[in-house]
């Protein structure tokens, strides 16, 4: 009989695979019924995958709609691939590769969808585009397994967003495989990060960041009693809350926009003589 | 106070229009009643209130009425009137003539709209060129546009269900009274919702006069109802717990109060809250043109926008110029009587407001700013501010990092586009800025990069219905005008199958 090898949990930030800086671990029980180590974010992981996620944002949000779309049908096509290999059901899996192919089908037509050209009565070109927040604290319902996952991260990272996933520990063995192939699929190092840990904890930890733009909270991905102190604490930087239902069903337009920050230029379209103020 | 248009050392001429063209009073004769004392109004009814505090004219000091003061019991039968209409007649009518009502009170408004200039401009001291022009016909459009939406709630999302979220807390502030409750309740009644408002405390006028025409075109009892009163009022209406909607415009300061006061509760909220707008002009700009954008920007409503182009940020090849030319601009604006027609910048709105612009205006001095001030003479009584501009000035002064709200510029200088955005996006808020150029790439490149929720390319402070405005980070979130103005007043939409 062979002896079967182990595989360290790690975090994935700014496309690198990490242990926490702490050196703390938690225990879980692998999908095979083995004890596990999962490691522990701690403060200074968040930190440091807040600074690499904003330094990657601004080149994720200016890749092309087609090139994004394209790297979200990677991830389907390599979860397709795995489905026997994650530590979930095969149907997670499955649902988890049709949320990417939906979400890869979404990237060049929502900003067609959520933005308009205003009518309004001035010389003006004016349009509303949606464009992206900048880096979303990401989590989902414990127990939606590989989609909740897949949902959280897609939403947000389609608006041009980037990322930092936040798995509970009793999911750190899937969401290591999931950050695995994340690695394989084009993803630019630092849009999106993975770490895994006490939710809650953590999540103390960043609503007192001031450099997170929104948290994007799924089902029960933090404890309720905790939803006032979030509150309080982003109101001190005006934090958007994104609060969902569980992963049953993509999110729809209306939740997307609310992923997304409107933006509304004035392009004068007339020639400037005579033109001016009222004084 | 020195005339600096006559201290110019070379020989160029110098513009001395100030006092050549001295024009006769024109002041805005129309008749208006104000009553001595205003209560609330609710459930379709006036009610007389508790207590009070007076609302004055800042230009002259006079004393104009009494306004009560809300209490938690008068909150809550507003909220209970607003539930009531909100599952009785208004919930239960067509989008189609729920929109009606708003048509109705867009016309009423136009068909009164000299009378509520006069009393705008009476409350609140803004120039009677602004309330005639600006304030009351865009209120007036904006319910006309949302009219338009009642009947058409499907199409605000793709795919969409629309339903409204139930009863809206609005408090509004002070620097667009009339305008600023326009823009509330517009799209709040437009989606179907019914309304608790909390009109300002130093501008509560054309609040009541509005729920005079609302009485007029028979609007449903309960569907809007007004409560008077200050901050304490404003906090009684948010923190109800039968309210689903918060909406509110003011400070980032109040802001965040009120968001701290529904933290964990399951109200959905629209913040407009401060701002520091950036203007940027380059070399290659229409500079006749931007002057005139420059002024409008900052010295429109006396300062007192959100979205003021409150820092400028110049070319430094053409800075000096354009500083010259800024100047000799400044200098012909006539300060005065609200009421008359000739006055460009009329009263600070307040005292208190007059305290927090000067005490800006001394740590601006402490900071080492040069402080320039047009000469213009200022009436004794009332008050009132000279439009100042502050060169000298660095990217760490408290005057280019603080929302002063009031008719000062603070300039600075840039060499590229790049140090131009950079300089302008190293704020914590994100409102709205400006930007001036004749090259179409470099507007379109810049105005894209400026991280803010409106941009104006060649241009400043223009407004209108189908236009979404609101802010980012710490100016807050959620939208006004346009199709993103009605998302913040519908429920979560279902997902695709």
């Amino acid at each position: 009989m062979r002896t079967t090898v182990e595989k360290t949990l790690k975090m994935y930030v700014g496309g690198k695979f990490i242990r926490s800086e702490s050196g703390r671990v938690l225990p879980a029980t692998s999908a095979k019924g083995r004890p596990m180590n999962v490691a522990a974010a701690s403060r200074k992981d968040l930190r440091d995958a807040i600074q690499i996620a904003r330094g990657a944002q601004k080149s994720w949000a200016g890749r092309s709609a087609y090139n994004r779309g394209q790297i979200f049908y990677r991830l389907a096509e390599i979860l397709e691939d795995r489905v026997d290999a994650m530590p979930t059901s095969g149907a997670d899996v499955l649902a988890a590769t049709d949320r990417a192919v939906h979400f890869a089908g979404w990237t060049d037509k929502i900003t067609a969808l959520l933005s308009s050209l205003n009518p309004v009565a001035h010389t003006y070109v004016n349009y509303s585009m949606i464009g992206p927040m900048g880096v979303v604290f990401a989590a989902p319902d414990p127990a939606d397994g590989l989609t909740g996952m897949v949902e959280a991260m897609l939403g947000a990272l389609l608006m041009g967003n980037s990322v930092v996933l936040m798995v509970p520990t009793a999911s750190a063995e899937l969401a290591v495989a999931l950050s695995e192939a994340l690695a394989v699929s084009d993803f630019p190092g630092g849009c999106i990060n993975v770490l895994t840990g006490d939710v809650d904890s953590v999540v103390k930890v960043a609503i007192r960041h001031d450099d997170l733009d929104a948290l994007y909270l799924l089902g029960d991905a933090v404890s309720a009693d905790l939803l006032e102190e979030i509150g309080t604490e982003n109101a001190r930087v005006m934090r958007r809350l994104v609060l969902a239902p569980r992963s049953a069903r993509p999110a729809p337009p209306s939740r997307l926009a609310k992923l997304a920050e409107v933006k509304t230029v004035w392009m004068s379209s007339a020639l400037m003589s005579g033109g001016g103020a009222a004084y | 106070m020195s005339n600096t248009m006559n201290k110019r050392k070379d020989d160029k001429p110098t513009l001395d229009l100030a006092g050549a063209l001295d024009l006769s009073p024109a002041p805005e004769s129309c008749p208006v009643t104000i009553k001595p004392r205003y209560g609330h109004f609710i459930d379709g009814e006036f009610v007389d209130g508790e207590g009070g505090f007076a609302t004055i004219n800042p230009a002259t000091g006079e004393h104009l009425a009494e306004i009560a003061e809300g209490t938690q019991a008068e909150v809550d039968r507003a909220v209970k009137a607003a539930r009531k209409a909100f599952e009785g007649p208004w919930g239960k009518m067509s989008g189609l003539d729920r929109g009606k009502y708003l048509y109705r009170l867009a016309r009423r408004i136009q068909e009164k709209s000299r009378e509520l200039a006069v009393l705008e401009t009476m409350d609140n001291g803004k120039p009677i060129r602004e309330t005639r022009d600006v304030d009351i016909p865009l209120a007036a459009q904006h319910f006309f546009y949302y009219a338009g939406w009642a009947d058409k709630l499907a199409y605000a999302f793709p795919g969409g269900v629309p339903k409204p979220l139930g009863v809206a807390g609005q408090v509004i502030p002070w620097n667009f009274p009339f305008l600023m409750a326009a823009w509330k309740l517009a799209p709040a009644l437009a989606t179907g919702n019914t309304v608790v408002l909390k009109p300002a405390e130093t501008t509560p006028l054309t609040a009541m006069y509005l729920a005079e025409l609302m009485q007029e075109i028979d609007l449903p009892p309960g569907v809007v109802n007004i409560v008077n009163g200050m901050g304490k009022t404003g906090a009684a209406v948010v923190g109800h717990s039968d309210i689903d909607k918060v909406a509110f415009t003011g400070s980032t300061q109040v802001g965040r109060i009120i968001m701290r006061q529904i933290a964990g509760s399951k109200k959905r909220a629209t913040m407009e809250l401060g701002g520091k707008g950036a203007h940027l002009v380059f070399a290659d700009a229409p500079l006749d043109q931007a002057v005139e954008g420059c002024i409008n920007g900052i010295f429109f409503n006396q300062g007192h926008v959100c979205c003021a182009g409150s820092r400028l940020l110049i070319e430094e090849s053409i800075a000096e110029e354009f500083i010259e030319r800024l100047k000799r601009r400044v200098e012909v604006l006539r300060i005065g009587n609200p009421l008359d027609k000739n006055t460009d910048i009329g009263a600070i709105n307040s005292a208190e407001q007059m305290g927090t612009i000067e005490r800006y205006l001394s740590i601006g001095k402490e900071e080492g700013a040069t402080t320039w001030q047009s000469s213009c003479p200022v009436p004794d009584q009332g008050f009132f501010i000279r439009p100042t501009i502050l060169t000298g000035v660095s990217q760490t002064d408290t005057v280019v990092r603080e929302e002063i709200f009031g008719p000062v510029l603070s300039v600075l200088t840039f060499r590229t586009p790049a140090e131009a955005v950079k300089k302008a996006n190293d704020t914590e808020y994100g409102l709205a800025a400006g930007v001036w150029s004749e090259k179409t790439s470099k507007l379109f490149e810049v105005a894209h990069a400026l991280n803010a929720g409106v941009v104006w390319a060649n241009g400043y402070n223009l407004f209108d219905p189908a236009s979404p405005f609101g802010g980012v980070r710490h100016s807050g979130f959620g939208r006004e005008g346009g199709i993103a103005g009605l998302w913040p007043y519908l429920a979560d939409q279902g997902g695709a199958a």
